[in-house]
């Protein structure tokens, strides 16, 4: 882990609706994440934990705030750049609670599908998500289909997708809701080594307390303001 | 690089075909709706066509003998043919009748000419079987269309009828078969009554009565002449109208077949919205299938380009194999229908032009669902 910045926010606030019907869900979130850091986002449900992971990913646009990722600033009371998605191809990789590869491309396709929008060459994008199924250990499933793998292989290939473009930040929203305890552990540590060896930091959501000791750092929600903890560790 | 139209459609390749033949088989009966049309064209033509004369007396102030009824005197061929300009003429008797088969009956329309005369409307070309009329009675030129074969028998009205000659694509303006009797024959099936009929006529004073009556005569023109002037002077007579071959097509086209033709191209018109309609919707339920993925695609920072470029293309092949699909439909069906069905290239074209435009305007719809895809929609939240 080092000291650099990889994600600062500052002063980000989200509101939803007008008059009678507005809601404050975030205000005023401050906080810095470092390269190579895991942090867990804990907050119960309808807190905001995904509406600040979607901000983070240039997904939703907050209602006010600065937000860094790296050293470029993206927003400022605006995006600063129109191409938010650019951002979000080269930057940021995403795992959710549910796999969602596209079903219809094999596991190979799934991977070098947002290389390949990158500009990447498909020889070099392939060699990189071979490298990366031989590292999560699904080498042999390349040509497969989503359809034909099971759960955990699936997750593992989108954990794969997620790092496939080399982002500077992955967003997990949940990656380990639908696996059992033992899974749910063996994708966390997945992700610790990922962080380290890679130098990645990593904003997962999680319900569950016995992920919280195998991270860095604790990011709560609590009355619409970031309280940042550090684990008990394991 | 992944070609997601291609990865797609081969995912769903089973669903895709069975749409595609679906949306062509719509596509099909706009083919055949248009084959029709030039069909009923072509079959306004055929007759006078095969017949080829320069001009048509008929029955003062009538549109005959197609459009409306005509009764003329058969003697007026020999006036006319005694008119300087004038080649060849005949007369000539158009009759709806119903030839008795074993099984049904046939409706068919009976050109009546004159055996020995100068004009003979059986085109040779169109001869498959036997010769053509040889004597004035009870001999009888049919299409194979009907049924009856070369030596059939056929009994109409007092008379027994051998069929001595079989025609291919010989139909009336109005896509009856076309049969060939004599004049003679023809006028005594259409003026001549049965004896109690004779009998009652009498008793109501109705006695004498002139079955020498034709529909029209037809004439040629000789070469040198102008048709237009030959007609000028016929029309100086009095109690006739005259029409050249060309003022005849018009009657043929416009009379008789342009409200059926208006009602096949309003079918048509209306047959190529629906098929617009269903393809758009097929491509929008297509891609609400895909919002899903659609959403995940835009959320993991997919450009719109990549995903819109996969629905125009899955809209674009859809509307291709949909257009082969229906040409291959149509020419499956197309003999079996009761009337002439022309399918042309043209038309095939045209279609091809309105299936790649409906294609592109059904797409925009997949297109804007993209474009309005939430990203956020993939996790909620």
């Amino acid at each position: 882990m080092s000291n650099e910045q990889a994600i600062k926010v500052e002063g980000l606030c989200k509101h939803f609706g007008k008059d009678d019907s507005y809601v404050d869900v975030i205000k005023g979130a401050s906080f810095t994440i470092n390269k190579g850091e895991l942090v867990a986002l804990v907050a119960p449900s309808g807190a905001g934990k995904t509406t600040l992971l979607m901000m983070i990913g240039c997904v939703e646009e907050p209602s006010a705030g600065k937000i860094w990722l790296g050293k470029e600033k993206v927003y400022d009371n605006k995006w600063l750049t129109q191409e938010t998605r650019k951002i979000r191809r080269e930057k940021i990789g995403f795992i959710f609670q549910a796999h969602y590869l596209i079903p219809f491309l094999n596991i190979i396709d799934n991977l070098t599908l947002l290389p390949q929008a990158n500009g990447t060459e498909d020889k070099v994008s392939k060699a990189k998500a071979r490298e990366l199924l031989t590292y999560f250990d699904i080498a042999e499933k390349e040509k497969a289909m989503p359809s034909q793998l099971s759960g955990g292989q699936n997750q593992r290939v989108a954990i794969a997708r997620a790092l496939v473009n080399n982002p500077e930040i992955i967003l997990a929203d949940e990656p380990t809701a639908a696996l059992d305890m033992q899974r749910s552990v063996d994708v966390v540590k997945m992700l610790k080594k990922i962080a380290l060896e890679q130098n990645v930091s990593i904003i997962m959501v999680t319900h569950d307390d016995r992920m919280l000791p195998y991270c860095d750092r604790i990011m709560k929600i609590e009355n619409k303001a970031i309280i940042i903890e550090s684990p008990e560790k394991p | 690089m992944i070609h997601l139209a291609k990865e797609d459609i081969k995912h769903t390749l089973g669903k895709f075909l069975v749409t595609a033949m679906g949306v062509g088989m719509l596509l099909g009966i706009v083919l055949i709706m248009m084959g029709v049309y030039r069909g009923m064209m072509v079959d306004a033509e055929v007759l006078l066509d095969d017949l080829s004369v320069d001009l048509w007396v008929v029955q003062e102030d009538t549109l005959g003998p197609f459009a409306e009824s005509s009764r003329i005197h058969e003697d007026l061929k020999y006036t006319l043919k005694a008119l300087q300009g004038i080649d060849k003429s005949e007369a000539i008797t158009f009759q709806n009748i119903q030839l008795p088969r074993t099984d049904k009956k046939v409706r068919v329309v009976a050109v009546g000419f004159d055996v020995y005369g100068d004009i003979d409307p059986i085109n040779p070309a169109r001869l498959i079987e036997g010769r053509g009329l040889k004597t004035d009675h009870y001999e009888i030129v049919v299409t194979d269309k009907t049924g009856f074969k070369l030596h059939d028998k056929i009994k109409l009205g007092r008379n027994t009828y051998t069929v001595v000659g079989v025609t291919h694509g010989s139909v009336s303006s109005g896509g009856d078969s076309l049969v060939y009797i004599s004049l003679k024959d023809a006028q005594e099936l259409q003026f001549s009554y049965s004896n109690k009929r004779i009998q009652n006529d009498r008793a109501r004073g109705i006695i004498s009565k002139d079955s020498h009556m034709v529909n029209a005569i037809i004439a040629t023109v000789k070469a040198g002449y102008s048709i237009d002037e030959v007609a000028g002077e016929i029309r100086k007579w009095q109690h006739k109208s005259v029409y050249t071959g060309a003022q005849e097509k018009i009657v043929l086209t416009k009379n008789l077949i342009e409200k059926a033709s208006k009602q096949i191209g309003l079918f048509t018109a209306i047959l190529v919205i629906v098929s617009t309609i269903i393809i758009a919707l097929i491509i929008y339920t297509m891609t609400l299938e895909k919002m899903k993925e659609i959403s995940i695609m835009k959320l993991i920072g997919l450009p719109n380009g990549m995903i819109i470029r996969m629905i125009v293309e899955e809209t674009l092949l859809l509307g291709f194999l949909a257009f082969i699909f229906g040409n291959i439909f149509s020419h499956l069906i197309y003999s079996k229908f009761p009337k002439r069905v022309v399918l042309e290239i043209p038309d095939a074209w045209m279609l091809f032009g309105i299936v790649v435009l409906a294609s592109i305007f059904a797409s925009f719809i997949g297109v804007k669902k993209v474009i309005n895809a939430d990203p956020t929609a993939a996790i909620g939240g």
